[in-house]
């Protein structure tokens, strides 16, 4: 196979699902973030937004912490350090591959 | 990959969704602005030329930034459109920056007035760096705020054409307060359009209820 053809072949799948690529995203660049945080620059809906996190929790690269904001409940997230790693990867073999 | 790009700097423009980064830098400039005013006014020998008024004052005056921030993203962000904590190295850099930055203007301007070198010119440039970095950081973002950016940079510009007399007539002729006009004239600009900026936010966005995030 043309190695460039195998650089987009194999490009994580998991992070590669637009949602998933914008939450990977936008947790990068920060420590932690809620729910509705996501939920407001992301623009998708709660159940759509909730199983995106599943999948991303699944593989490992996303740390769910359910606590509480006074009587609030929030949900954190947090991108693992494999979720990291994922990401700058992903990063790269996208740009190798463009 | 422009895109992913526009994501990953999203969370720092987040931070004056509600328009406190600029209300923070307009508290700032009319704090520094005022306290240049006292000590260009007042008497040589008076509390307002002593260190301790000095350390007292910029201490309420970052505890108020601090503070009032702390209190506004807690009670009207956060419950509105999230909470996002930065990452350490994005808090710890603007701080490095401001110690080496301060220091380093202001041993520029003792140079510049050692060697008479026009102190108005210099404070035109620091008020047009200003504009940039204001230009870069918030109006970007928001389209509106290139007049405010292009306020702060004509401004800056008219500082620079003024008459010497009028300006030294502001500062006092004191070297100290070269920088008094840029303070006077940006920091209710921000002050303004960060005002706005929060009317806006407030405006638009909605706590969601109470079923959860």
């Amino acid at each position: 196979m043309n190695p460039q053809i195998r650089g987009i072949a194999d490009l994580d799948r998991v992070i590669h699902e637009p949602g998933r690529l914008m939450i990977v995203a936008l947790l990068f660049a920060v420590e932690k973030a809620d729910f509705l945080y996501l939920l407001h620059e992301t623009g998708m809906n709660k159940g759509t937004l909730s199983s995106h996190l599943s999948r991303l929790e699944e593989a490992g690269y996303v740390a769910v912490v359910k606590t509480y904001r006074g009587k609030v409940p929030q949900t954190l997230l947090s991108l693992t350090a494999t979720g990291r790693k994922a990401f700058e990867e992903y990063r790269r073999k996208l740009k190798e591959a463009l | 990959m422009d895109q992913v790009g526009s994501l990953l700097k999203r969370p720092k423009a987040y931070y004056n969704i509600d328009g406190v980064g600029e209300l923070e830098a307009g508290v700032t400039c009319l704090g520094f602005g005022l306290i240049q005013w006292m000590q260009v006014r007042s008497p040589a020998h008076s509390a307002w030329h002593s260190m301790w008024v000095f350390c007292i004052y910029f201490g309420s005056m970052f505890a108020i930034r601090h503070y009032g921030t702390k209190a506004v993203k807690e009670r009207i962000t956060y419950p509105r459109t999230g909470f996002v904590e930065y990452r350490k190295r994005d808090r710890v850099w603007p701080a490095v920056f401001g110690a080496v930055a301060g220091p380093a203007f202001l041993a520029l301007v003792i140079h510049a007035y050692r060697r008479h070198w026009d102190l108005t010119t210099g404070a035109s440039l620091v008020g047009l760096l200003s504009a940039a970095s204001y230009a870069y950081r918030f109006a970007r973002e928001v389209r509106w705020k290139w007049g405010v950016a292009s306020a702060m940079a004509l401004g800056s510009i008219l500082i620079a054409i003024l008459p010497g007399d009028s300006i030294g007539a502001l500062t006092g002729h004191s070297w100290l307060a070269v920088c008094l006009p840029t303070f006077i004239l940006f920091g209710p600009l921000l002050l303004i359009s960060g005002a706005i900026s929060f009317w806006l936010y407030v405006r638009h966005t909605q706590a969601p209820r109470q079923e959860g995030q």
